[in-house]
This record gives C-alpha cells, structure tokens and sequence, in this order.
C-alpha cells in the first residue's frame, strides 16, 4: 500500500511541475519478483487516489519477467517458476538481472 | 499529454537506508533484518538469543508493531536496549522509521542490532533499512508452499531459520520440501532448523552472527 502511495506522490509532483491539471493514465513497471497482485494493487491506488488530481486515473501495470545471467557462461535467460538454472550449462550460480524493478515511467495529463 | 517520468520508486527509501548503513558502520553493529509471518517466533527467537549471549556480544534491538508494545515489554525483561516503533496502518518497517529509532539507542555499546520487521512475508523485504543481512523465519506450522508464494522474502534473505521444529509431527510441513522449495528460490540461502521452545539450533545461529560479525569487523569490541 506504501508503494501505491509513493507512485501516487510522484505522479501529482511531475504532474504540478508541468501545470498539469489532470492524470488521466499512470504506467508502472513492475518485476515479478516485487510480488505485486494487480488488482489488489489497482484498488489501493484507486482508494489513495480519490479526491486528488489522480483521481479516476487509470493504473496501468506491466510486470516484467525475471531474468538470470549465468555466472559460469555469461547466458542471459528469463527465470521461470523460480528455477535458477542455466539452461546452456545448467550452471546454478545465476544473477538476479531483472524483475526486481519498480518504476513509474510514464503519465498521462490534461 | 504524456510525461515522462522515469522514477524508481523506492529510490527516496534506500538514499536514507545507505544513510543508516554508514551510520550502523561507524560504530560498528551488524545489523540484521528479522521478518517473518505473524506468529513464527520473532520475538522468542530474540528472547533465546537475548540468553544466549548475555556477557559475550551486546545485542540491541528495533521493534516494529503495528500497535502494541508487547515486543518491546518482553524483551526489556532480558535486559536488552530496545526502541520499539509502532507503526500505525504500516505493515512493514522503512529506512525512514529506522533512521527516527537511532537518537533513542546508544549504538556505541551495541554490537549486533536487530530489526525486527512487522510479521508479513510481502512488504517488509520491499524496504531496505540499511541492514547487513535479511534473515527470515519461516515457521513449520505455516506450510511448505511459502518459498514460492513469498519469492522475494526468501530470495532477499542470507539466512533461513526454520523454526518450531519440535512441533513437526504434529504438522504436515514437509521439511524436505520446504528446504527444496527455498533453495529453488535462492540457491545462496543458508538453512537451520531451530526450536525456540526446546533450544534446538539456538547455538548454529548464534554462532552464525559471531561468524558474520567477525567476518565484517574482526574482533568483538569488547572481549
């Protein structure tokens, strides 16, 4: 729920620096790592966002994959199911590279 | 109009978080994150602990709880520094609480600080606190399946303590399976089975956070 509400508080400061006097779409990129549930997420977001100029803005998430890189062979590779296997070399040392990110990329005002 | 943003999120939390960490350096403490579920033992683990190493390394310790200071009260009996942090409707500790913590410890005499996050398996391993280690407990009454419902608590995490091995009968927590599943998550993850009720592991654990001191420090502070 913090983590809606610091999207929310990013989103209104770019959104006032640029006079903005709507958002209208909110684009968050998170990992699958981060665990986020989508609709339990858009919810708080929605709630948080009530009565501000986020208000009715739409949440939209995209979950990135999780992707290893393999310490042995240097093979980059999405992890699925949490298996931290190279499949080139089927090395175990494996370097998390991707899914852990949670950024806001982008809005959208009027 | 799109505006382009480009914010990592947890960016402002982790600047306070490296803060705490060269703070927790200067006086020499290895601090470590304890989270787990509700229930699984933090604080009797601490409690253990607390005896265990009474007269041989200072331990300290940051309570975080929704509402009550039970935690706090409990620990205070073994003569431990604790601040206890309540957090509101916050279900995990951040950089930012921890840094409100530090005026109310006296770090200099602390050797092993441990923050005992609020019992969730979610938000707590999102926040860096400045931590040196996240360990997690994982109790048997809780079920196997946690690894892979929980990924990125357990991939976070250096330590793994299951806990509540006393009761394993009585359960259907396959330990094998948990260990397995854990690994498959993290295969760095180092593993004990502890029982804070009959003692079992108390002393691997202890003798964990002797290793990781020494490792980071060298010799205790005082002797």
């Amino acid at each position: 729920m913090s983590i809606a509400q610091s999207i929310l508080d990013i989103a209104i400061a770019a959104a006032g620096k640029e006079g903005a006097l709507r958002i209208t779409r909110v684009n968050v990129v998170a990992g699958q790592l981060r665990g986020i549930v989508p609709l339990q997420f858009t919810f708080y977001f929605g709630l948080l966002a009530e009565n501000t100029i986020a208000g009715g803005a739409y949440l939209n998430l995209e979950i990135t994959p999780i992707r290893g890189r393999c310490r042995q062979c240097e093979e980059t590779f999405t992890v699925e199911e949490y298996r931290y296997i190279c499949p080139k070399c089927r090395g175990e040392d494996i370097q998390t590279v991707g899914g852990t990110e949670l950024r806001l990329k982008d809005i959208e005002v009027e | 109009m799109k505006i382009s943003v480009m914010a990592d999120i947890l960016e402002a939390n982790d600047r306070i978080a490296a803060a705490n960490k060269e703070v927790f350096g200067k006086h020499r403490n290895l601090v470590i994150n304890l989270m787990s579920s509700p229930g699984a033992g933090k604080t009797t683990l601490l409690e253990r602990t607390g005896e265990a190493v009474r007269g041989k390394l200072r331990l300290g310790v940051i309570a975080g709880d929704i509402e009550t200071t039970r935690d706090s009260e409990r620990l205070e009996r073994y003569q431990l520094p604790v601040v206890q942090l309540t957090t509101g409707t916050a279900c995990h500790l951040d950089a930012n609480m921890i840094a409100s913590a530090l005026p109310h410890l006296d770090l200099s005499r602390i050797d092993i600080l441990v923050i005992e996050n609020v019992g969730n398996l979610v938000c707590p391993a999102e926040f860096r606190v400045g931590e040196d280690f996240k360990v997690m407990i994982l109790s048997v009454t809780e079920g196997d399946e946690k690894p892979l419902k929980y990924p990125l608590m357990f991939r976070e995490s250096a330590l793994l303590l299951i806990n509540k091995v006393d009761l394993l009968e009585h359960t259907n927590f396959n330990l094998e399976e948990a260990r397995a599943n854990a690994q498959r998550v993290n295969p760095a993850l180092e593993m004990m089975d502890v029982s804070c009720t009959t003692g079992r592991g108390i002393e691997a654990w202890i003798s964990w956070l002797n290793q990781r001191y020494q490792r980071k420090f060298g010799n205790l502070k005082r002797a």
